[in-house]
């Protein structure tokens, strides 16, 4: 029993990737928020009709669940939109909660009642990681389009911390609060809570009302913020930072074991331990992506989990990307890619920019 | 000796991992990895299990010397009771 927690998940994600076990799931249980930020890749409103008519029940997530669990899930993300709009999340987390996954839940904060935290300290996942987006009612209007969200958001922070709820923060960099970086950081200390931030903005995955490249930070902005961290958040002394990556496409030097012989097109897990289960039914690699998809709902949980791997390994991989001298420098993802370009081997101006900025930041400052 | 309610022992990817469900996350938040002897232990202390019921299991189940199996249990009891893990 003396093996570490990041021991442990090293070890069972690489046997997974190897045997093609399921590790990963994640839920995304609506793709409707009662929030409406600009720079958001899913988001219906909170009472679309025609979205909730597509919703799969609590029924069949709570089926899912088991499915993927018998064939080996372990870790299980809870994500929406907004996943408190739900009538039956409790419905939904409550047989989950007690099925053996060390379950995390992404939202906004805004929707947590003193009832649903304390129902949720009965049953408490392993995390819940809860988005701000700004630091002020009047920069948290600017980017999710309500100024109210603030004081809502910090009250389910603060509600949820009484329940001794594991809680962690990110913030999704945009234009619009990028000042409040350094506020952010202070934010979460003051809490004791660990913190994070999103730092790629994909264009949209689906059709909904939001426009994330024109939001999104330039690559010369974004190259600059890595650069400078420390600054950013207002350590004198230099931290590790922990980068969250939406639906987990991105990690540190994701290219030390990624093999272009081996034409596998993800250097992730995508697709080999991990997979994104959409608000309507899709077993998608990652949550950036709509295509290629299985359809678990219709043809059960293990024979779509098969087919996605298949369709995952006809993939193309990008020739520019994986020759280009760049390329450990850059944050290209087939995902990406598609979400940039249209297609899945097609360089996209914005990261390849992006790369050239944060090399030419690391060669400036003596780092290469 | 019978372990607390509220903890499912899985096999995952050829390990063994307990994980805590309901509301014994409140008190352990996380996953303990387990040897395969250590799950055959672990699934006998789930109904209840005295140190000669053990030790039974362990020599029926492997080849290994008396004394060596006793200590083997006897550590690993006191590793689940330092981590508060008995009824």
């Amino acid at each position: 029993m003396g093996t570490s927690w990041v021991q442990l998940s090293e070890t069972l994600t690489g046997r997974a990737k190897e045997k093609r076990i399921p590790l990963m799931g994640q839920f995304e249980l609506t793709s409707r928020c009662n929030l409406q930020c600009k720079m958001c890749y899913v988001n219906n409103s909170a009472s679309d009709i025609q979205a909730i008519s597509r919703e799969r029940s609590a029924k069949e997530w709570i089926q899912l669940a088991e499915d993927a669990g018998r064939a080996g899930m372990l870790y299980l993300l809870l994500t929406g939109g907004e996943v408190f709009l739900r009538q039956d999340f409790r419905e939904i987390y409550g047989e989950i909660s007690l099925m053996g996954f060390n379950t995390h839940i992404y939202t906004n904060g805004t929707l947590i009642t003193p009832e649903i935290a304390s129902w949720l300290g009965q049953r408490p996942p392993s995390q819940i990681e809860i988005s701000l987006y700004g630091m002020s009612p009047d920069t948290y209007g600017k980017v999710s389009g309500f100024t109210w969200g603030y004081e809502r958001a910090l009250r389910g922070i603060d509600l949820l911390r009484s329940q001794g709820i594991n809680l962690k923060l990110r913030m999704t960099l945009v234009q619009g609060n990028i000042h409040d970086s350094e506020r952010f950081a202070e934010f979460a200390q003051e809490r004791g809570l660990e913190f994070g931030y999103v730092k790629y903005i994909s264009p949209r995955r689906e059709g909904c009302n939001t426009y994330p490249e024109a939001e999104r930070l330039s690559p010369e902005l974004l190259a600059e913020f890595e650069m400078n961290l420390d600054k950013h958040f207002g350590f004198e002394e230099p931290k590790q930072f922990e980068h969250f990556a939406l639906g987990k496409a991105l990690d540190a030097s994701p290219f030390d074991e990624w093999n272009v012989e081996s034409c596998d097109p993800f250097y992730c897990t995508a697709g080999k331990c991990s997979f994104w289960s959409t608000w309507d039914g899709k077993l998608t690699p990652c949550s950036l992506l709509d295509s290629p998809a299985a359809f678990p709902f219709e043809n059960g949980f293990l024979k779509a989990w098969s087919a996605l791997q298949a369709l995952c390994s006809s993939i193309p991989v990008c020739g520019k990307c994986s020759e280009c001298p760049l390329l450990q420098e850059c944050w290209t993802c087939p995902a990406r890619l598609k979400n940039e370009t249209g297609f899945f081997d097609k360089p996209a101006p914005y990261l390849c920019e992006l790369a050239q900025r944060i090399h030419g930041n690391l060669k400036a400052a003596q780092k290469l | 000796m019978k372990i607390k309610e509220g903890f499912m022992l899985r096999e995952i990817a050829d390990s063994w991992v307990v994980v805590p469900v309901g509301k014994r996350v409140v008190e352990f938040n996380g996953l303990i990895s387990l040897s395969e002897s250590g799950a055959l232990l672990w699934q006998k202390l789930e109904n209840g299990a005295a140190e000669e019921d053990l030790l039974k299991s362990m020599l029926h189940e492997y080849e290994i010397e008396e004394d060596a199996a006793l200590a083997d249990i006897r550590d690993f009891i006191r590793t689940l009771d330092e981590k508060g893990l008995f009824e």
